[in-house]
């Protein structure tokens, strides 16, 4: 690791900090409140509870009064924050400057559908928060207010808790995206470039007990913005890093045993086909996916219909054929065609009407093939998409020997 | 009165039998009916060619892991098979296939439609939440007495069309005391006639309609009416349609379920629907706040004035929701009062037209004429 990346990496030791007397969603309101008033920004995304209702759903808004309602950490995760920030720019830059809350998955998930042009960064603010991860929706619909109370109680002790989804549980990377642990070093030659980090500000929640929050800045575009807000400087961040540290230390660790059990679960043919058996082909897990941004799914298209014939041939094979076709081929299609940018932010097991534990298999598979690729999808905006980038030396492994022994001779001596 | 088989065995394994007499007897090349997947009561549509794999097929299963009309129209879309196929659907597939054929979805030709008067069918959230074992054993107990079973899916409750229309044979699973000794096939059309020619089992006189089915239409109609009262309770305008939509996700999975809902490319997930920055600015400006994804009230609007006439009220969509919202309820509601307008029933006939897709000089004269540049 070179002294550039070091630095890079490096969790900055100044920031702002607010005081959360009323709790930390009304402080982080507060804080948005301040910066549509000094003009920072001109509109805001973030969740909002629409009407008089317990539902959430993404406003962008410039009405202060709106941010009443708002609600920059739900219980919940309805749609996936990259998904509604692509639904914003994909046609071109807005012409507002925006800020887009959003947990830290959400960015990540944002930061790939901009290395895959679906997304336009100019003109947003990406604002990051320590997320304890969210609750599964179908719960909350059946009982928002339990749901909510136990949330609550969450926040407030950042333990774990078996109520949350699995894939939040789990999740290593909820704090500030960027600079956080383990990541392999960056393969890209952009890496010294200081806005290439995911989130442009990040809000850390965590060694203030709940009592302040940090306001740290993660790019230039986030020092900036807090250098036009009227806050007070905080000189350390000791407490909101050995915090996060620990809590990350806690989740990889149970990240591992998570990923071994369910890569056993799933191995081989006829266990992946018993995980997805009760699968309804609804394809609601493709579309609610932030990385899924296809305009139409090839698992959806003409060249997957058969004649009666056909399907007659496939029945005679096996004794029988079950209807709809392709179930497990569209599973693992959509597989190979988004996982290594999946972020595990878990919205298609929220979405699957059959409870089938997609983000689980989904993630167990993402991180042993994000690995083999030394890639974490939204880390860093410059990083290239594996897929597209072309690495002479990769995957040696798989190569014919001869040959990959002569590139090892050729690289010891 | 109508001709019927009846077969002295239970109302399950009398159809297998029945069905497996077609397969043996190569009156059809195929059964497509529900099967089972796993120990775990997961059933799927199945197209059965084997007479071992007939042993697992479940037909009258009182679950819909997708509306068979859907799947019998992707079957049949691209050509029509060569060997007969005996198909077992519930009425409101039935209807929605014929509805699908109407729109050159898919054709009746080679396909035996084997039907049932319907006790409706659990919602398919019994079967990850652990209650559909303790539901299926009162499914049969409901049916013998032709009650209306509580754990049914909403849309089931109030579904006043549980006797098949155009179905060759229609099985009797409602109000028959004996549903565990004999099954009785109702033959409706020469065609049905003709394929239980020579089948195990005696030929009797049965009526389709008794007392108890009528007396089920009622205590449905009533449901069906309470439904409507109820749901009109939480007000009426958009008002009321954001709340019922405030937690949709805009993933379309009602859409994607609907039998009537075949567009390879939804007009809602296409370009034309999205919006420009620019859009969004004067939307900003407007109403000072705006919700993204936008276009989730107009989505569901949309899509009902594509399909509501159509409407099979099959509960599929509300399923599938994984916010549940009472999707096929406002469906179901708005499509009979859409439906009555026109005097349209959907899958009633498949020669009747589609209203949209039919040119009338009189129609709605009521709203008002064209009178013309003069």
């Amino acid at each position: 690791m070179n002294s550039t990346q070091k630095d890079k990496n490096a969790i900055p030791d100044k920031g702002k900090t607010l005081p959360a007397k009323e709790g930390v969603n009304k402080a982080i309101t507060d804080f948005l409140k301040q910066s549509l008033e000094k003009k920072c920004f001109e509109a805001i995304l973030v969740p909002v509870k629409v009407l008089d209702t317990e539902s959430y759903a993404w406003v962008l808004l410039k009405d202060e009064s709106i941010l009443d309602q708002a609600d920059p950490l739900p219980p919940v995760m309805t749609v996936q924050g990259g998904r509604a920030l692509s639904s914003l720019t994909k046609h071109g830059e807005i012409k507002h400057k925006v800020a887009a809350v959003m947990r830290p998955c959400e960015i990540r998930a944002a930061v790939e559908l901009f290395k895959l042009k679906q997304i336009n960064l100019d003109n947003i603010t990406l604002i990051s928060m320590d997320c304890p991860g969210a609750m599964p929706l179908s719960g909350y619909m059946a009982d928002p207010e339990k749901t909510k109370n136990t949330f609550t109680k969450i926040m407030e002790k950042w333990e774990e808790n078996d109520s949350l989804r699995p894939v939040c549980q789990i999740c290593q990377r909820f704090s500030l995206p960027s600079h956080l642990p383990p990541s392999p070093p960056l393969s890209s030659a952009d890496q010294n470039d200081p806005d290439s980090s995911a989130s442009d500000l990040h809000i850390g929640l965590l060694g203030g007990d709940m009592k302040q929050i940090f306001l740290i800045p993660a790019s230039a575009k986030g020092t900036e913005l807090l250098e036009k807000l009227d806050l007070s400087p905080q000189d350390s961040l000791k407490n909101w890093e050995s915090k996060v540290k620990e809590i990350i230390e806690k989740k990889i660790k149970k990240r591992e045993t998570f990923n071994k059990k369910w890569l056993a679960e799933i191995k081989g043919m006829s266990k992946f086909i018993e995980a997805f058996d009760e699968c309804l082909n609804c394809h609601n897990c493709m579309r609610v996916c932030p990385i899924c941004y296809c305009q139409q799914c090839y698992f959806d298209s003409q060249t997957l219909k058969l004649t009666p014939d056909e399907y007659f041939q496939r029945a005679e094979k096996r004794g029988a054929l079950r209807f709809p076709l392709d179930t497990l081929f569209f599973h693992l299609g959509r597989m190979s065609h988004m996982v290594l940018s999946c972020v595990s932010c878990g919205a298609c097991e929220d979405a699957c009407p059959m409870s089938i534990p997609v983000a689980q298999i989904f993630t167990a598979v993402g991180d042993q093939t994000q690995k083999d690729f030394n890639y974490v999808p939204g880390r860093n905006k410059e990083e290239s998409l594996p897929l597209q980038f072309y690495l002479e030396d990769e995957f040696c492994e798989v190569e014919v020997p001869s040959e990959c022994e002569e590139t090892a001779i050729g690289e010891a001596k | 009165m109508s001709n019927a088989l009846k077969i002295n065995k239970g109302i399950e394994e009398g159809l297998r039998d029945f069905l497996e007499f077609l397969l043996k007897s190569e009156k059809a090349g195929a059964v497509f009916a529900l099967k089972k997947m796993n120990g775990k009561g997961a059933v799927s549509y199945s197209l059965i060619t084997d007479t071992d794999e007939l042993k697992d097929a479940v037909p009258l299963y009182p679950l819909m892991p997708v509306n068979a009309g859907k799947a019998l129209s992707s079957f049949t879309l691209e050509g029509v098979p060569e060997k007969p196929v005996a198909a077992v659907l519930r009425p409101c597939e039935l209807r929605a296939f014929i509805e699908l054929v109407k729109r050159a979805q898919g054709s009746l030709d080679n396909i035996l439609l084997i039907s049932l008067t319907c006790g409706g069918v659990y919602p398919l959230k019994s079967l990850t939440d652990g209650n559909l074992k303790k539901l299926l054993s009162q499914y049969w107990e409901s049916a013998k007495k032709a009650d209306i079973d509580p754990g049914i899916r909403d849309t089931c409750q109030s579904c006043e069309n549980f006797i098949p229309q155009l179905a060759d044979m229609t099985v009797v699973s409602l109000g028959k005391k004996d549903l565990d000794k004999e099954c009785t096939i109702i033959l409706n059309t020469k065609k049905g006639e003709e394929y239980a020619r020579e089948a195990p089992g005696s030929i009797v006189s049965e009526e389709i309609e008794t007392a108890e089915t009528k007396k089920l239409k009622e205590k449905r109609k009533e449901k069906n009416e309470k439904m409507v009262e109820d749901f009109q309770k939480d007000g009426s305008g958009l008002k009321a349609l954001i709340k019922t939509f405030a937690a949709c996700l805009g993933c379309h999975g009602c859409s994607q379920a609907c039998p009537i809902c075949y567009c390879m490319l939804c007009d809602f997930d296409s370009k034309t629907q999205e919006y420009k920055p620019v859009s969004f600015s004067s939307e900003l400006k407007q109403k000072g706040g705006l919700r993204v994804p936008p276009g989730t009230i107009y989505f569901h609007l949309g899509r009902m004035s594509h399909m509501a006439v159509s409407c099979v009220s099959c509960g599929m969509c509300s399923d599938v929701c994984p916010v549940n919202i009472p999707v096929s309820t406002l469906f179901s509601i708005v499509g009979a009062s859409l439906q009555g307008m026109f005097d349209y029933i959907p899958g009633r006939d498949v020669e009747e037209t589609v209203p949209s897709g039919t040119y009338k000089e009189e129609e709605f004269v009521e709203t008002g004429e064209y009178s013309g540049s003069g």
